[in-house]
């Protein structure tokens, strides 16, 4: 089957959604750590201008919807995470439906609160 | 009349067959494939035994969703009835696939009691509260029927992973108080293609049509497994 | 292809699975293959709900159980191998109590124990309302302790090889390949169950064909009984007979006709609902004959009204048969009542053996509903089938490994090979005809409803013979349109049909014949028992123009026939 395995949705409540939604935040998070750290340590630049400068171009309009989307996948992959360590073990298995909800409503908040913030930064 | 849209395969090719059934109030999916196969086309393949949701060979995949045929009302699903083989298994013919492997992985975990004591010729009488019997009487109203493992995505990237089904009946074994074979089993389930391998996607609790709850399972084995290690690396 | 075992055991229900463990457990150097039409836990047997007649506390004693059993058969079963039942039965239970069985438990702890109908005590041990899907799991689980025992699940059996009065082996389809595959064997086991399926409405599951039952008649051995078939009183209306349990009438449900009458105060005014089996179902054919049954698309039905109890008391007390009347039928129990009608249920009757599960082949065994003990009689005890399957089942499993440690291995000639291939692939798979197998089912199913129901008649039962022959002709000239070899359930259906068609001319023929009414088999021309000239078992012989029958005493340790009254 490979991969292709876990996007497979059609028919399939709200838990396999945010499985699959886990996996494919964790991916994108992944890349962009990897370029994060690849960016950072070849920076010879020792006064801090070319980093400055990178900040810059991200802290802006133009950025702004890919800003908003690391951080959906961010705080996606965190709050569906920590549930997900909760229901280690079998712990609070009987309330798994109603954990759900809240922890997609907590995410949704936090997501838009901090998308908030970030447009602010950008100069709105 | 309701079009029944079946997913077919020869053993070469695979395609989309429809098909129109009178369907009336009380029919349900199995009868309509048998109404189909007596009147239509007798070559549709597919498995069935005791019709009343406890034999476990009519799981499929019913509308996107893996069901048991013979409890699901043809009306209560519109007016298109889409049926395909489960996924996750390979098909062999039309709607029927292949269970070698999960009844091989079944076997795998031991199924069975263990005790050091066990005498076929004289049995003596093992006591058991009702108490002890709830501990671990859910997960032994598993039918085989593999829809938990058809929409597992561990099981889908990993064949050998052990899947829900298997490690649901270990875990009903290690829960039981008469047994004693728990250390074989947790070995069986910490080895690579076990617990571990569980990515709680919980799906597989949502389509069981037993109720068995094969993630809640799955997750007590692995508490069980895990303190089972921590103990033997303490050496207590 | 062929393969060579020391024991083959057909049918992987209760009896098979216990036989198969029996036959494996008395010797470690025996090889033992199981061979099954489906895989092994998909088998009828997981069906059962009620429970296991057992004497197991020092307040019963064998003897009640074997006159409750005697006296439920109308005084036909042989009360010798009844005798030697009953006390087999306990260690059976408290054996599947240590491989895992989970037993229903009382607070000490104990194997709980509770009454079903015909019994003078609580003996009935249970697990949960799944007695026999938990016991044929926990077989099955133990089966996999033994490496001794090969499984050939799927493979779907079209013959048994005897010559010279033994037993040789059998063949089968792979049904994945749809290759022949020939078993020779020292030993056969037959348990392939019951032939419900002779008649469309029934509780049994779509794969009662009764295989075994039709190949040992073929290859010589005598059916015994056939014309003995149980029927439950309440079988689910639109879902073709699933059976819905004597709980609800326990519980306290009405049977209602058409104009409202609780009908059973003109039958049984005592015991009303709760009357036993046959009492209320030909009390519910009665309403329908008569015209006071309700009609619906999927025949006439009376109803069972739960309403009254309330959506609470149904909730707690009767989960599962609401969900099975929503699911099965798209009826819910708290706001309309449950469509009935008696439901086939059981055959009594089948092969026939001896006390100790042997054939008159040497090498071949039967146990389980596929043979006729007869423990049974002319009507069966509820609780009592899933013990004969466990008892016998061991018998037959044990016996077999003797005669297997100091038997020849037995040898399927070439020409009997090429004979099989010819048979099944060229002469029916490869031929073309005018008749489709289901057509055939279907007047097969009709007839058998109409004329071997639960009235019974002479004139009626000639009719049904009638119609049976000419469907036997018919089916000669059957066509199989799949002609394809792998998974070909086409062609498996319609060898199933085949050999339901010469079981029920057994059932018809001997019922027919057998003019008085005893048990089950209730006629309206000889409405009394008879015990003077039929207080023997029917023995049916194949022979290519049809069935030719004797008779055989009934064997009577302690106990004369008396009236039968409850």
């Amino acid at each position: 089957m490979g991969v292709s395995g876990w996007f497979r949705f059609k028919g399939r409540s709200l838990f396999s959604w945010a499985f699959t939604f886990q996996r494919l935040t964790g991916v994108v998070l992944l890349i962009y750590l990897l370029a994060h750290l690849t960016y950072l340590s070849t920076l010879l630049d020792t006064t801090g201008a070319t980093y400055e400068s990178m900040i810059a171009i991200t802290v802006s309009r133009q950025f702004l919807i890919f800003d908003i989307l690391l951080i959906l996948c961010g705080v996606f992959h965190g709050v569906n995470g920590f549930r997900i360590i909760l229901h280690e073990f079998g712990i609070a298995y009987g309330y798994r439906k109603p954990l759900l909800a809240i922890f997609i409503v907590i995410a949704v908040v936090v997501w838009l609160y901090a998308s908030y913030i970030m447009y602010s930064l950008t100069g709105g | 009349m309701v079009e029944f849209k079946i997913r077919r395969y020869d053993g070469e090719k695979s395609y989309w067959q429809s098909f129109e059934v009178p369907a009336k109030r009380g029919m349900t999916v199995l009868e309509a494939l048998y109404y189909i196969k007596e009147n239509y086309d007798s070559s549709l393949a597919f498995r069935a035994s005791c019709r009343m949701g406890i034999c476990g060979s009519c799981a499929m995949k019913i509308n996107d969703k893996p069901r048991l045929a013979c409890e699901t009302q043809v009306l209560t699903l519109g007016n298109t009835v889409k049926v395909e083989p489960l996924d996750n298994f390979k098909v062999i013919k039309d709607l029927i696939t292949e269970f070698d492997g999960f009844f091989e992985k079944l076997k795998a975990v031991k199924p069975h009691l263990i005790r050091k004591d066990d005498n076929y010729a004289e049995p003596k009488e093992l006591l058991q509260t009702p108490e002890e019997l709830n501990e671990y009487y859910v997960f032994t109203l598993c039918i085989k029927c593999g829809a938990c493992y058809s929409v597992c995505p561990a099981a889908a990237t990993l064949d050998e992973y052990l899947g829900p089904a298997a490690m649901t009946a270990a875990y009903r074994f290690c829960a039981d108080s008469r047994d004693e074979g728990q250390k074989e089993r947790y070995e069986i389930a910490s080895s690579p293609n076990g617990v571990w391998r569980c990515h709680l996607a919980m799906e597989c609790s949502e389509v069981c049509p037993k109720n068995v709850e094969p993630a809640k399972a799955v997750q007590l084995l692995r508490r069980k497994t895990a303190f089972s290690m921590l103990k033997s690396l303490l050496g207590w | 292809m062929k393969v060579y075992h020391d024991i083959v055991v057909v049918g992987s229900g209760l009896a098979g699975l216990r036989a198969a463990i029996a036959a494996a457990e008395k010797n470690r150097n025996l090889s033992v293959a199981i061979v099954s039409k489906t895989y092994l836990i998909r088998c009828h047997s997981v069906c059962a709900e009620g429970g296991i007649n057992t004497v197991l506390r020092e307040t019963d004693e064998f003897d009640t159980h074997a006159w409750d059993t005697v006296k439920g058969s109308d005084f036909l079963a042989d009360q010798d191998a009844v005798e030697f039942f009953v006390r087999e039965v306990p260690t059976e239970i408290l054996r599947l109590n240590s491989w895992g069985c989970p037993w229903s438990r009382d607070d000490s702890g104990k194997i709980a124990q509770r009454i079903l109908g015909g019994h003078s005590s609580g003996r009935t041990v249970f697990a949960a309302d799944r007695t026999g899907f938990h016991i044929t799991h926990t077989l099955y689980e133990r089966l996999l302790t033994y490496p001794n025992v090969d499984k050939y699940e799927e493979y779907f059996v079209t013959n048994l090889v005897v010559e010279d009065d033994t037993v040789k082996g059998i063949a089968a389809i792979e049904l994945k390949t749809g290759e022949l595959v020939f078993f020779e064997a020292k030993a056969v086991i037959l348990a392939t169950g019951g032939a419900g399926r002779l008649y469309g409405f029934t509780s049994c599951s779509h794969i009662v064909t009764g295989d075994g039952t039709a190949l040992a008649y073929r290859a010589g051995v005598p059916l015994k009984d056939m014309e003995f078939v149980q029927f439950h009183p309440t079988g689910l209306v639109p879902a073709g007979g699933v059976l819905i349990s004597e709980a609800c009438r326990g519980e306290g449900g009405y049977l209602l006709n058409k104009n409202g009458e609780r009908f059973m105060e003109k039958y049984a005014p005592e015991k009303m609902e709760l009357a036993p089996r046959d009492i209320v179902a030909r009390a519910i054919w009665t309403e329908i004959l008569e015209g006071r049954g309700f009609d619906s698309d999927y025949g006439p039905y009376v109803a069972l009204d739960l309403t009254h109890l309330g959506e609470d008391r149904i909730k707690e007390r009767l989960p599962l048969i609401r969900e099975a009347s929503i699911k099965f039928a798209g009826i819910d129990p708290v706001e309309e009542p449950i469509p009935v009608r008696p439901t086939v249920h059981y055959f009594m009757g089948g092969i026939h053996t001896n006390s100790r599960s042997e054939t008159p082949i040497k090498g071949l065994y039967a146990a389980g509903e596929c043979a006729c003990v007869s423990i049974h009689g002319a009507n069966r005890l509820g609780g009592n089938a899933l013990a004969e399957c466990l008892v016998f089942g061991r018998v037959a499993g044990e016996l077999a490994a003797e005669y297997a440690l100091n038997a020849k291995q037995g040898k399927i000639s070439a020409e009997f090979r090429q004979k099989e291939e010819k048979r099944i692939f060229d002469d029916l798979l490869g031929k073309s005809g005018d008749e489709s197998p289901y057509q055939i089912k279907k007047e097969l199913n009709e007839t058998m409803e109409n004329y071997f129901w639960i009235f019974r008649e002479g004139d009626g039962m000639l009719k049904g013979v009638k119609k049976i022959q000419e469907l036997k002709e018919r089916y000669k000239n059957v066509e199989i349109n799949d002609k394809s070899r792998d998974f070909n359930t086409d062609l498996t259906s319609a060898i199933e049909i085949g050999y339901m068609l010469d079981l029920a001319e057994v059932v018809a023929i001997g019922a027919l014949k057998r003019q008085e009414s005893r048990g089950a088999h209730y006629r309206l021309d000889y409405p009394k028992r008879d015990d003077e000239n039929w207080l023997k078992h029917t023995l049916a012989y194949y022979t290519p123009e049809g069935p030719k029958f004797d008779y055989k005493p009934v064997s009577i340790t302690k106990w004369e026939p008396v009236e039968r009254k409850y």
